[in-house]
């Protein structure tokens, strides 16, 4: 893990590429209360970034942003543009349930269905159509266990229960059925809070390997895992983003001192 | 692990191909028919319930109203002889009970109408040439011209539904100005009868009435005190849920078993006079302890324990905190609980049918064990009747009847959104 | 002096023991001395409840047994030896005579009970004086001994908090004493039944005709009591016709409300639907025979079908009707306890609504969904009236909904109206199919409440 830490190995060369998704100017009402003030940002293919941040600074909001899930809540407003592969997301020609098949999520609690494992995760191709057949459609769940680590656990009891998998497990089920719908970027809002350590450690690695074919965006307040995971850091602080940079610059070397009592644990 | 997951890749999903967009297009389609379906299921429920209460009131508005017919009564010449002296002071009833009012009626419609001159006329139509006279004593010495109820016959087709001969004679009458419409007061002010143009609600309305008082004084203080013991008091053993599931269970009981209870145990076993308000109170009171102590449960469980431990923290007692405290603030929840299952128990037919409150009761009941039918029973009744003349009065009693209810119901979420609490 | 008189007496002298005691528990309070353990007026409940509450209960027992002492005095009167055997038309005199003695008739219309009356009149008046007697004694006798504890160390306030608490017993132990009553007036009667009638012949007989049962000259000859054709007509109205009805419309209603419905249309379609809820049952009844019967018949004719006036499918429509209400409350229950976490696990893959509910949503809400139904059946094959008012009572064993089926409800009805007496089989039928109507539902209920409960914990 170790080397790790000091991967920021093609990070340059990547973040040479045009982004996979921009933010610009990007703020969110909820009612009257804004929750996230004038944000702008890029997120890069094949990169890991970490969102970190006090408890309340917006976070999750703005995550919600990127596929569109604050729709689900009625008093939520998106200001802003918000681009994914130079697309408006928020252009009316903009098809939700494409964008989110395309910009897929996990969230902080582990939320398999209420159906098998198999389900679980078919669901997805399932809805979209992307498999022809059974045949198929069981080689799709196959590699998406595959790739999350848990289809050594799982593939004797594929027909079990989903909620009846351990909280770790469940969480590596909920990150396979959101890669079973090959998604082009993950968000993923504090996945590992509700786990363990080892199961932590699990999901980190997952996380690592995934990054070659995936932008992924991760929620954390745990600093050592963004540190651990990240190629880049956001910052965040009552809804401003406050810095944006290398996840080894801001760690070492951060530019403002409020990213920097926060780190050093001065608050937050 | 990675090299395994690389090897099984596959290309890249195409979003923007023609297959998917025909995908996506359906599935929306699947949305919006799915969406137009829930509409339609709303719609239906709800329209279902406009064309019930518009059924009911379209054929039960005019069991409101009455058709009158004209008669002149030369009072002098009928066969009534009464001093109009007599009808002042205490004698008066005595002396209009002793008139033949039928008799005068009789003579009156014939001399005016011809020989069937008396069918125009309701069998109680006598009953308002007596009330004439007796509010106007000098009636006596003069013709007058009174307007009294038409037999039902003339009365239907006056409404516009009448067989063809009676809608002949009623067309004559009203072309000689001899008909016309007024408030119905009788079936505002009467009971049960055989001729629908003399039925009325009142007697059991006044059952109705008495029956509630009885239910609201029994379920209610039972209904409570047993919240208040569940929710406050009871420890957790056998006993307690044994009365749990009494009470869940109960509460769904099909309403007619509490009739067969009512009958095996308060008419068979404790000899309760049939048929009376006494015994169908009880019986639905029965019934709706359970809702009230539901409710009961439930408003007193919303009282957050921060007050029962301010009271307890200043030295009430157990007892003083639930009657000072918790029971005042979870009054209104109780009261809603309370008026809901009132309600219910108002619209309840069957379990009256079990303990006899069918029979025939051409009185309002003057008190708890006389026999009395109740509004819900009198509209089975009615409605069982052949005689077109009771389809508008069951539909006008149904209007009393929901009217009743919705204001009550009314009330309930009244009382619900105004004392709503959030803690 | 009636009870009524003597109970209001009664309360009368725990009024004046409430006054006493409180007048005597305050003079304890004075500035100097210890504060006393109670306040007067605790003082004072307690003393007015010793008074009070045994002759109460006195009275309420009182009551009960002259009533039969009373009974007993007048048949051993020589006035009653002049009363005819027949039972029915000795009841009448009797209570005619009751009736007069006790001032609630002026006038007897049989001579007989004209003789009687002033004995019943004296028998009456005897055991009341009895009681009334025994009653102040009682109160009396309780009042003195709680006056005499009153003192300032006195826990009256304890004292009067425990009988409170043995009140608040009594009144939840009622719930229990009614279920009991339920289920031993319907198992005594039914046994009863069932010693008149096999029970193998009631539950599997395919023939019900109670209305030839017993005949004066024919003893022991009975009626058809197979009760099969009711259990069908119970299940083809309440369980299949009707939730065919109220199922898919009350589900899809609760669905539209809860996940589509603007929060106004909402607010006004909620109310709407608690107002079909508390329509009575007799006006659905009364619609079903006068507006939705005889449109079914004809439907069924202008078809091809042999119906009826009153067939199955009018009474299991409007059921079904008067369910909706019930059901699309259970399943909004339901679908509200789905966590909000396992709607956004579908959207957030890019599932729309529709694919949302109904691939998520009402598959984790199907067991209190299921439940939801299971309580709508029980309250259907309860339902009197509309299969009263609607559903005929020829006892056919048909699966065509335009013909008339009669239902356990309905003969239940039809059994007790009219004047039999108590113990022939037709009655104590009567009492055998509340039974298993009771039972069915119990179990129902019981099922019902189990699977929401399992439910409501997999969420909780
Ligand atoms: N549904 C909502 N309605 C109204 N306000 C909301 C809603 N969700 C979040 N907020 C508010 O928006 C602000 C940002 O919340 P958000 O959940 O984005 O914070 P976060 O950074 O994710 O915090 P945490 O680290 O605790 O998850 C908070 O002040 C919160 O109270
Ligand atoms: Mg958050």
């Amino acid at each position: 893990m170790a080397d790790m830490i000091q991967s920021p190995i093609q990070a340059a060369d990547a973040a040479a590429s045009s982004p996979k998704m921009t933010a610009r100017g990007v703020s969110v009402f909820y009612g009257e209360k804004k929750a996230v003030d004038d944000v702008s940002i890029d997120i890069h293919r094949e990169h890991v970034t970490a969102f970190i941040g006090p408890s309340g600074c917006g976070k999750s909001t703005f995550l919600r942003t990127l596929n569109r899930m604050n729709d689900t809540i009625g008093s939520a407003r998106v200001e802003g543009r918000i681009e994914l592969d130079s697309e408006d997301i928020y252009a009316s020609s903009m098809d939700v349930v494409q964008l989110r098949a395309r910009v897929g999520m996990v969230f902080q609690k582990p939320n398999p269905f209420p159906k098998s494992i198999f389900e679980n995760v078919a669901y997805g191709p399932r809805i979209h159509g992307l498999a022809a057949g059974k045949a198929e459609l069981d080689v799709i769940v196959e590699r998406s266990l595959r790739r999350a680590g848990l289809w050594d656990e799982v593939k004797d009891r594929l027909a079990e229960s989903g909620t009846a998998l351990s909280g770790g497990q469940q969480q590596r089920l909920c990150i396979a059925r959101a890669i079973a719908v090959d998604p082009e970027v993950i968000l993923m809002d504090e996945p590992a809070s509700a786990l363990d350590p080892i199961a932590t450690a699990r999901i980190e690695e997952l996380i690592h390997e995934l990054r070659g074919n995936y932008a992924i965006v991760i929620v954390t307040h745990n600093m050592q895992q963004a540190a651990r995971v990240s190629q880049r850091t956001a910052f965040f602080h009552l809804g401003v983003l406050v810095e944006y940079g290398e996840t080894s610059a801001i760690f070492t070397n951060p530019r403002e001192t409020r990213t920097k009592d926060y780190i050093t644990g001065r608050y937050g | 692990m990675t090299d395994m997951a690389a090897s099984i890749d596959p290309s890249p999903t195409d979003w923007n191909g023609e297959a998917m967009r025909r995908r996506i297009r359906r599935r929306y389609a699947a949305e919006r028919r799915f969406k137009l379906l829930g509409l339609a299921a709303i719609l239906v429920s709800a329209g279902f319930l406009a064309f019930l209460l518009v059924t009911m009131f379209s054929n039960g508005i005019s069991g409101f109203a009455r058709s009158e017919v004209r008669l002149d009564v030369d009072f002098p010449r009928s066969s009534l002889f009464l001093d109009p002296a007599a009808l002042e002071g205490f004698g008066a009833d005595q002396a209009l009970a002793g008139a033949d009012f039928p008799e005068a009626l009789n003579e009156a419609a014939q001399a005016q109408y011809g020989d069937s001159g008396r069918s125009l006329f309701s069998e109680g139509a006598w009953i308002g040439l007596r009330d004439a006279v007796r509010d106007d004593p000098s009636l006596l010495g003069r013709r007058a011209t009174l307007w009294l109820p038409a037999s039902t016959a003339i009365d239907i087709a006056a409404k516009g539904e009448g067989e063809a001969e009676a809608e002949r004679l009623k067309a004559r009458l009203a072309e000689a100005g001899r008909v016309r419409t007024g408030i119905n007061w009788t079936f505002l002010r009467g009971s049960d009868s055989t001729d629908p143009s003399a039925v009325g609600i009142w007697g059991a309305f006044k059952g109705s009435l008495l029956t509630m008082i009885v239910t609201l004084l029994i379920a209610f203080p039972i209904g409570v005190l047993s919240a208040v013991y569940l929710e406050e008091y009871a420890p957790r053993n056998r006993w307690t849920d044994m009365i749990e599931v009494s009470i869940n269970n109960l509460a769904a009981v099909p309403s007619i078993i509490f009739g067969l209870l009512g009958l095996a145990i308060f008419l068979n076993v404790m000899h309760l006079p049939r048929s009376a308000p006494l015994v169908g109170g009880l019986t639905l009171a029965l019934m709706t302890m359970p809702v009230i102590v539901i409710a009961g449960r439930n408003a007193i469980k919303s009282v957050p324990p921060s007050i029962r431990d301010a009271a307890l923290g200043i030295g009430a007692s157990r007892i003083q905190v639930v009657f000072h405290h918790v029971l005042p603030l979870a009054l209104p929840g109780i009261l809603t609980g309370t008026i809901i299952g009132m309600a219910r128990a108002l619209g309840e037919t069957a379990p009256l049918l079990m303990i006899g409150m069918r029979a025939f009761v051409a009185a309002p009941p003057g008190g708890f064990a006389d026999p009395a039918s109740v509004l819900p029973v009198q509209i089975f009744l009615w409605s069982d009747e052949v005689s077109r003349g009771f389809v508008e009065k069951t539909s006008a009693a149904i209007i009393v009847l929901l009217v009743f209810l919705l204001a009550m119901n009314g009330l309930a979420i009244y009382l619900r959104n105004k004392f709503e609490r959030r803690w | 002096m009636s009870l009524g008189a003597i109970t209001l007496l009664i309360l009368g002298l725990g009024v004046v023991a409430w006054l006493a005691a409180r007048a005597r528990a305050a003079a304890f309070a004075a500035p100097d001395r210890p504060r006393p353990h109670s306040l007067p007026g605790q003082h004072g409940w307690y003393v007015a409840l010793w008074t009070a509450v045994p002759a109460l209960i006195f009275l309420a027992i009182w009551r009960q047994v002259s009533g039969n002492l009373i009974y007993a005095s007048v048949m051993a009167s020589p006035e009653a030896a002049a009363l005819p055997a027949f039972d029915m038309q000795r009841q009448a005199i009797l209570s005619e005579a009751y009736a007069l003695a006790t001032g609630r008739a002026e006038t007897a219309f049989n001579p007989q009970a004209g003789i009687l009356a002033p004995v019943y009149e004296s028998a009456i008046g005897f055991y009341n004086w009895i009681g009334l007697a025994v009653a102040l004694l009682v109160a009396f006798a309780g009042g003195a001994w709680a006056y005499s504890r009153v003192s300032p160390q006195f826990r009256a306030r304890t004292r009067v908090e425990r009988i409170i608490m043995m009140g608040l017993l009594v009144a939840s132990l009622i719930a229990i004493l009614t279920t009991l009553g339920i289920v031993l007036s319907l198992l005594f009667e039914s046994l009863r039944f069932f010693s008149m009638v096999s029970p193998v012949e009631f539950l599997f007989g395919l023939n019900w005709s109670p209305q030839m049962a017993i005949r004066a000259d024919q003893a022991g000859s009975s009626g058809a009591f197979g009760a099969i054709p009711l259990f069908w007509g119970t299940i083809f109205i309440g369980a299949i016709i009707a939730m065919i009805v109220a199922i898919p419309l009350g589900l899809m209603s609760a669905i539209y409300l809860t996940q589509y419905a603007s929060s106004r249309l909402r607010a006004w379609m909620k109310p709407l639907l608690e107002i079909l809820a508390g329509v009575p049952t007799v006006v659905y009844g009364y619609f079903a025979a006068l507006t939705v019967a005889p449109a079914v018949r004809d439907l069924g004719l202008s078809i091809g079908i042999p119906a009826s006036t009153e067939s199955a499918l009018a009474a299991g429509l409007v059921m079904g009707i008067m369910i909706i209400p019930f059901v699309s409350s259970m399943a909004d229950d339901s679908i509200a306890a789905v966590p909000q976490a396992m709607r956004d696990g579908s959207l957030a893959m890019g599932a729309t609504t529709s694919e949302t509910i109904r691939k998520v949503l009402v598959p984790a809400a199907l067991p209190g969904v299921v439940g939801g139904v299971l309580l709508a059946v029980s309250r259907a094959i309860g339902e009197t009236m509309i299969v009263v008012m609607a559903a005929g009572l020829a006892a056919n064993l048909t699966a065509n909904p335009f013909d008339s089926v009669t239902t356990v409800t309905t003969q239940i009805v039809q059994l007790l109206t009219g004047d039999q007496e108590f113990d022939s089989p037709k009655t104590l039928a009567a009492f055998a199919l509340g039974l298993v109507l009771f039972m069915v539902t119990l179990a129902l209920n019981i099922v019902a409440l189990r699977v929401v409960k399992k439910y409501r914990e997999a969420y909780d």
